[in-house]
């Protein structure tokens, strides 16, 4: 009864918004705690990951649940078996939630349309990922105040925004919390008609700072795109769309999904500097992590209740 | 070295027949000069010197954009001194300089350099198109903002074209998102195989040619992604009547223009029977069908301008059989008197709509000069529109000597060429002087 699965935000509102951070606080503050005893929450990677596979795996562990990890390497999909087999294999086992990391968009969605447990998306090609957009609000709430600080406040979003499945759940997860978006990049690693997602497009961090941004946000600028095809160099790239010392006013703040390439997304005197919330970001994944499994398998009625 | 920053005295040319058809002024009256910009345009004006031009035409300065000063690399071929001396002596005020020296306008120290160059040598305003990939190898994009902020104006793949349609659209949407217009030059080089035109001439003549399709189909992806990505695009050296055609399909669907050269406005392939080394110029030259198609396309403005693409090469890379010789042709010198001599006076192209296309048009494109009015730089053309002279290699002010044109008698000459208020180019001779 209750489960929900995650695919996108596309469909969360901004008080579900604020109910699940609340979760997480509650997570992380430990007054509700083995929400998910007796559950057994099933880790589907099937792409390279750290920080998302590790935070889910710990969320798990520490609401109480059972976990089982499949990786690509070590399971029947080396040989060969389509994911909506093995899906289904995992639903026939009896998974309660099923986190999906998958290298193609809309593998998620796919997964959900074949399983009755609650399909949790930890990223799907350049398509979504949600959970990653709920712990950058987290971490950014709570550095601002709170979830109603974030009303008004700016943000920029900066570099690869074409590939970028963080950016296309960050965009509507800042845009629901009341925050005002734009985009920073070249138009070679914008989405076609970038313009007509209504969001202003500038071309620089500084011309992001002179729309008064709060928040940068940057990208990750993935090794395969880093020279030649979309971009000249990375020279040029950090010049223009890399967070530096310089760019940092009273107040600005930046973020980053994770893993940064030091010097070019941030240089290396920012990452971890005090406007930072690269480690509050990571930080955040277990607790929000946790809340997201608690929704989905419908044991949040129990914690409310 | 463009005079204007030194704030010559004021100069008022006198009776000249003023013409530009970007402002209507088509009449006999003087221009008064001040401070390197057009100062005032009426009856009787005065001023500390004066320029008698009875008898003589007035336009806005002739704009190039697209002319190869082999700077940096071959000197020995052309200077940005005797390039800017050769095109101001075509009644040339503005050039965009090709990218495809040795080493390649790929990176912002060569921009710098060639900027302080042109700053102490260039007697016009010159502009530099840096390469839109590196080495113009199709492959790697450049660094064009930082290219735009050593001083470039513009991007190109000049000389080469752009074999891969992949690259050339990353490389439209970043100029396009850089602030940078690019500059095409639109040739198939799985087509190109040749170093004539594939027709009857070179048939006869035993030369390889290369398809008008080779233009063509490049001209067709290029104006397709400069449609999809939005990037203001200008389209070098049209020369087949297919092209021009696919231009005009484009024009008003994206941010287009181009230009055709003067010598394939008024030479065709039959001068491949001579299979002499300095008729290979690339694009080459066509049949009169598409010398005419071309021509047409210029005089309704579908082609926007005329642009020289000037290429000067040594001696020992003409004097060669056609097959062996380097392609290009030299232009500024000849450009205006070739056109009139050709087309304006054979009734094929009305004057206005020659100043207008060597002039005010590519002046809008550079976004400077162009136009004879209050306020504009004094950037302007004198010429004798009946003056009859014959081409010929002694009189070339270029360090090279290759122009199709020896041997021509043209009618029409520049008199002299002001940039910024002051005669970088004068042949006026005795007529000006300190008047009281």
């Amino acid at each position: 009864m209750g489960i929900k699965s995650f695919l996108s935000l596309e469909h969360t509102d901004r008080d579900e918004l604020r109910e699940i951070l609340d979760l997480a606080r509650a997570h992380e503050e430990g007054s509700v705690s083995q929400t998910l005893a007796g559950k057994t929450v099933c880790l589907a990677f099937f792409e390279a990951s750290t920080r998302t596979a590790v935070s889910f795996e710990l969320a798990a562990r520490r609401c109480g649940a059972d976990v089982i990890s499949l990786s690509e390497q070590a399971s029947a999909i080396s040989k060969g078996e389509s994911l909506v087999d093995t899906v289904v294999t995992l639903d026939r086992l009896g998974a309660d939630a099923i986190v999906l990391r998958h290298p193609a968009a809309g593998a998620a969605s796919l997964a959900s349309r074949h399983t009755a447990a609650p399909v949790v998306n930890a990223g799907d090609g350049c398509g979504q990922h949600p959970t990653q957009a709920l712990l950058d609000l987290y971490a950014l709430s709570k550095a601002l105040g709170g979830f109603d600080d974030l009303l008004g406040r700016r943000v920029a979003i900066i570099g690869d925004v074409l590939h970028s499945r963080v950016a296309r759940s960050v965009i509507p997860a800042f845009t629901k919390a009341g925050m005002e978006v734009a985009l920073v990049a070249p138009g070679t690693l914008l989405p076609r008609d970038a313009g007509a997602w209504g969001l202003p497009v500038l071309s620089s961090v500084d011309e992001a700072l002179d729309w008064e941004a709060d928040v940068l946000y940057a990208l990750r600028l993935q090794r395969e795109r880093m020279t030649g095809a979309r971009i000249p160099s990375v020279g040029e790239y950090a010049r223009f769309f890399g967070v530096a010392r310089r760019h940092l006013r009273g107040g600005t703040l930046v973020m980053h999904p994770g893993p940064v390439n030091r010097g070019i997304e941030i240089s290396g005197d920012v990452v971890l500097g005090d406007s930072s919330l690269v480690p509050n970001q990571v930080a955040a994944g277990v607790p929000v992590r946790s809340a997201v499994l608690t929704v989905a398998t419908g044991a949040a009625q129990r914690v409310a209740a | 070295m463009i005079p204007g920053r030194t704030n010559p005295p004021d100069l008022v040319v006198r009776h000249a027949h003023v013409l530009d058809p970007g402002s209507g002024l088509d009449g006999v009256m003087d221009v008064r000069l001040s401070g390197g910009r057009i100062a005032e345009v009426g009856d009787n004006l005065r001023g500390t010197r004066e320029l008698d031009a009875d008898g003589l035409h007035l336009f806005p300065g002739f704009v190039d954009v697209h002319a190869h000063w082999r700077t940096p690399g071959r000197e020995d071929e052309e200077t940005i001194e005797s390039g800017s001396a050769s095109a101001a002596a075509g009644g040339f005020t503005g050039v965009v300089m090709m990218p495809n020296t040795d080493p390649i306008v790929d990176s912002p120290v060569v921009v710098s350099g060639l900027v302080r160059r042109i700053e102490r040598e260039s007697r016009v305003r010159a502009r530099i198109s840096a390469a839109l990939h590196v080495g113009l190898e199709g492959k790697r994009l450049t660094e064009m903002r930082l290219l735009k902020e050593a001083g470039a104006f513009c991007v190109s793949d000049d000389g080469l074209g752009t074999a891969s349609a992949g690259v050339l659209r990353n490389g439209m949407m970043y100029a396009c998102s850089a602030g940078l217009p690019l500059i095409l030059h639109c040739e198939d080089h799985t087509l190109a195989t040749g170093v004539v035109h594939d027709g009857v001439a070179a048939s006869l003549a035993g030369i390889p040619g290369s398809p008008a399709s080779a233009e063509d189909v490049a001209t067709a992806t290029a104006l397709i992604l400069a449609a999809e990505t939005g990037a203001k695009t200008h389209i070098t050296h049209v020369s087949t009547a297919l092209s021009a055609a696919l231009v005009a399909f484009f024009k008003g669907r994206a941010d287009i223009t181009a230009d055709t050269t003067p010598h394939h406005l008024t030479l065709t392939d039959d001068l491949i029977s001579t299979l002499e080394g300095l008729y290979r110029v690339n694009p080459p030259l066509r049949p009169d069908a598409d010398r005419d198609g071309v021509g047409e396309a210029l005089r309704t403005g579908v082609v926007d301008f005329v642009a020289t693409d000037h290429a000067p090469h040594a001696s020992e890379e003409k004097e060669l059989p056609l097959e062996e010789a380097a392609p290009g042709f030299l232009g500024h010198e000849t450009a205006f008197s070739a056109l009139h001599t050709e087309i304006v006076l054979t009734g094929k192209l009305t004057l206005s709509r020659l100043v207008e296309a060597m002039g005010c048009a590519p002046g809008r494109w550079v976004g400077e000069g162009g136009r004879l009015t209050v306020g504009e730089p004094a950037d302007l053309a004198l010429l004798d529109l009946s003056e009859r002279w014959t081409v010929d290699s002694g009189t070339m002010i270029s360090r090279s000597s290759n122009s199709p044109y020896f041997g021509k008698t043209l009618t029409g000459r520049v008199v002299g060429t002001i940039v910024g208020g002051e005669l970088v180019h004068d042949r006026t001779g005795a007529q000006l002087g300190t008047r009281g």
